[in-house]
Order: structure tokens, then sequence, then C-alpha cells
């Protein structure tokens, strides 16, 4: 018995050895997986802003368009990956009519661009036109990550007229509990004046750099658990996906960052409601729709610390909060997404889009 | 592809190894980052690079200016001045869209009916 188990094991970690080596130079030489394919219209292009209306995959969708808003340092495609593993096209599948305000990188002539015009003019003329094209006033806004913040600014700014529903995921409020980042950023040896006025923009490099230092390791294990598994066709093609979505960094607008860097991480003002954007007092608490705040209970980049006072903060009496297992980018995409997350934002949504 | 027994899996090691090392890099790795001397001396870093950029960025405007060349400025604002056009078109764009809302014949309108499942 013991020396057939051993014959056994010893043919499987061959074989595996042979299917690392066979599928290991076929990884090397196939294209990058297309990404963010579903069938959609781009209808704004305006500067780092794009707004897309994805094609409807039913004949009946809900009352209540759905408008996503993108965190502005990565690409939208997290949202929409392939076929069986796009948040959009489940949406769609479910019957809610779609549209993603996304973000291109920032040229030089957009160093100006600002927290306001990011939240007033981008979020604002998203929601605008979203209204326009659907012919319905409300609009459910769901914001991921730095795109969940603006969302929350907006809706915040503009509580008498603002989204029909709101929902966030993994969208930090108390920037002094990301710790890393508020040391990174300290006021006595980090000059954001001289990076943003030598460079305009604040570089991909450097902002992909940050993210990888919270995870000193993360890169060294991830390309382990690559060579351990190229036998396995599902784990190569996720693997694929996300190193190409997490090295797809963006630029940010200088007066952006000057001013995230500034009125968030160093004065923490969502927190202390006193921050003002264009003029407009940001008042959390009078926000009054129902609100949901999805955190992700392993996230290392917006900890539960920084995310969770959100929900307090928030006046809406229907509001709920939700820790689900996962981390920063599996709670939105892969796996565990399609079984935990998305359906319970389908249920959530579904009865407040009618 | 059968599962290799964990006992007698040579990579199982490796695994083990990796998920330790993994684990001690990270929480040290990230400890020793979040210290003062760590930001002082990336910032240090930084902060001459971005000091060499800016030098390098007047001596190249003065080269450029000098052989009557356009500068990086020259062509931001060039840009500016597009970026402007795109915006001003876009905004006639959506008023025209307004006044005469048009609908795609090939994707028929959808009814705005749907309820939840019961």
């Amino acid at each position: 018995m013991a020396s057939s188990g051993f014959l056994e094991t010893a043919q499987s970690v061959v074989d595996r050895a042979i299917q690392r080596n066979l599928k290991g130079l076929g990884y090397l030489a196939s294209p990058a997986p297309v990404l963010g394919a579903s069938a959609k219209d781009v209808i704004v292009s305006r500067g780092p802003m794009r707004l897309y209306h994805y094609h409807p995959l039913t004949d009946e969708v809900y009352r209540v368009p759905v408008l996503l808003v993108m965190a502005t340092t990565n690409r939208g495609y997290i949202f929409d990956m392939v076929p069986g593993q796009s948040m959009v096209e489940f949406l769609l599948q479910r019957g809610y009519d779609v549209f993603m305000l996304d973000w291109e990188a920032p040229r030089p002539e957009d160093r100006n661009l600002a927290l306001k015009d990011y939240v007033l003019d981008f979020v604002g003329s998203a929601v605008a036109e979203v209204r326009r094209v659907t012919g319905e006033h409300d609009v459910s806004l769901v914001g991921y990550c730095m795109g969940g913040v603006l969302s929350v600014m907006w809706s915040g700014a503009n509580h008498s007229d603002g989204p029909k529903n709101l929902a966030t995921f993994t969208t930090p409020v108390d920037f002094k509990q990301m710790k890393l980042f508020q040391a990174w950023s300290d006021q006595r040896y980090f000059d954001v004046d001289r990076l943003v006025d030598t460079l305009g923009l604040a570089p991909a490099d450097m902002l992909l750099t940050a993210f990888d230092m919270l995870r000193p390791a993360g890169r060294a294990s991830a390309n382990f658990a690559l060579y351990d598994n190229l036998w396995n066709e599902d784990f190569v093609k996720g693997h694929r996906m996300f190193e190409r979505w997490t090295n797809d960094m963006l630029p940010l607008a200088g007066e952006y960052f000057r001013e995230t860097i500034k009125l968030l991480t160093w004065e923490n003002r969502l927190l202390e409601g006193t921050l003002k954007i264009g003029g407009k007092a940001v008042e959390l608490d009078k926000i009054s729709c129902p609100f949901l705040h999805i955190t992700a209970e392993h996230d290392h980049i917006v900890t539960t610390e920084a995310s969770a006072p959100l929900i307090d903060l928030i006046g809406s009496e229907d509001k709920e909060q939700v820790v689900l297992k996962g981390g920063h980018v599996s709670l939105i995409a892969g796996p565990n997404a399609v079984r935990r997350m998305w359906p319970m934002l389908d249920k959530w949504l579904g009865g407040r889009s009618v | 592809m059968s599962e290799p027994a964990k006992n007698l899996d040579p990579f199982e090691l490796a695994r083990s190894w990796m998920a330790q090392w993994e684990k001690v890099v990270n929480e040290h790795g990230t400890e020793m980052l979040a210290r003062p001397e760590a930001a002082q001396a990336m910032q240090a870093v930084s902060g001459a690079a971005l000091q060499a950029q800016a030098l390098s960025n007047d001596a190249t405007g003065r080269m450029l200016a000098a052989a009557n060349l356009p500068s990086r400025a020259d062509f931001e604002a060039l840009g500016a001045r597009l970026a402007g056009v795109e915006a001003a078109l876009s905004r006639i764009e959506a008023k025209l869209n307004a006044v005469a809302p048009g609908q795609d014949p090939a994707r028929p309108a959808v009814r705005r009916t749907r309820k939840p499942p019961a």
C-alpha cells in the first residue's frame, strides 16, 4: 500500500514538473489576455475622464441605472476582466443598466486638476450624463477605493440632489489609520509641493512602488506561486489578469495628489467633517440615501480601521456595513468575488432599484 | 491530474519555507519601513532625484530656447489649448444631443420595468 502511494505521488510530481515546463514555455509565448471587453459606448471622453455605457444584456432592466466609479490610480477593467469573471457582465445579466466612470492617465496639461474637478466636475457630470441618457433622475452610485471616496464626497456635497443609492467598496475615511502611507508622507520629510511643482504629475511608478512596499515580499511570493502552479491553467490565467491590472497603474494629476496628501492624509478632513470642495461643504451626516459599505477582512491597503468609521459618519437610516473575506482586490474580482460580493451587491441593489 | 500527497510532495517543503519567509519579510519589512528613519531616508533619495530633475529641466529648457526650439512647457501649453477645443466640442455635442437625442437603431430601447426576483 505504502509503496503504491509513493509511486502515485512520484508520478503526479513528475507530471506536474513536465506540465510546469511545457506550460511555462506557452506562458512566455502567449499574448496578454484581452480584458475589459464587454460591449460598451464611450459616451464622455474629456481629460482623464471616460464614461462608459455598457450594452444591456436583457430586454428589461431595473428603472435605476448603476454608475460604477473607479479608483483614480487604476484602470476600470478590474470590474470587467473576462467573461465569467466580470462584475459588469454579472450586473448586466442580472438586469442592471450599467455605466462606469473610468480614468485615463492625465496628461502634463492636466496637472492643475484638483479634487474639486474630480468630485464636482467628473463625478457630477457623469451623474448628469447618466440621468440624461436614461431619462431617469435616480442613479445608484457604486465606488471602489478612491472611487468610493469621490462618490462619498460628491454625495456629501450634493446631499439635496444626490444618488438614489450609494455603495462603497474598500473605501477609506480615517486616513490616520493608513499607517504606512502616514509614515511615508510624514510632513517633516515629505515635500509634496516640491514633488508636484517639479514633476507636474505624481508618477505611476512612484505610486506602484508605494503599493508594493505595503507587502515587501508580495512580488517574490506571487512569482513563486506562479511557478508552483504553472501546470494549472486557471491559476495562470488569473495570475496574468491580475498582474497586468496591478502593474497598469495611472499617474495622478499633481494638484489632486497635493490636495489628497494635505487635506486627507495630513489633516484627515473627511473624517473630521471639515472638508470643503470648491467652496461646498462635504456633509456626510446629511447623506440620507440607502448606503452599503463593504470592506475586506484582509485588506492590506485600506485596513478595516481606516474604512470602518465611514458607516457612522453617513446620516442615512437605511445603512449597512459588511466585512467580507478577501483582500483589497479579491473583494471585487476573482473567484471569491463571484461567490461572495457580487451576489450580495445584487441582492442589496435589486430591491432598491425599482 | 491527481493531487500529490502533501507529506511526499517535494514542493511542499518549498511552499512551507516560502510562506514563512513571506510572513517574516512582510512583518519585519513593514515594521522597518514605518520607522521615521526609513521615511527620512526615502524622502532624502527622492528629494535628490527631484533636485536633479529640476536642474535637468532647467538646463534643457535653456538649451531648447537657445536653439529656438519649442520646450516641454510650449508643448504642454499647446496640449492645454487642444484640450480646451476638445472640451468645447464635447459641450456642443452634449447640447446637440440634448436638443435631438438619438437612439441607436441597432439597439432597441430597453424597458425599465424590471423587478427583483421574489
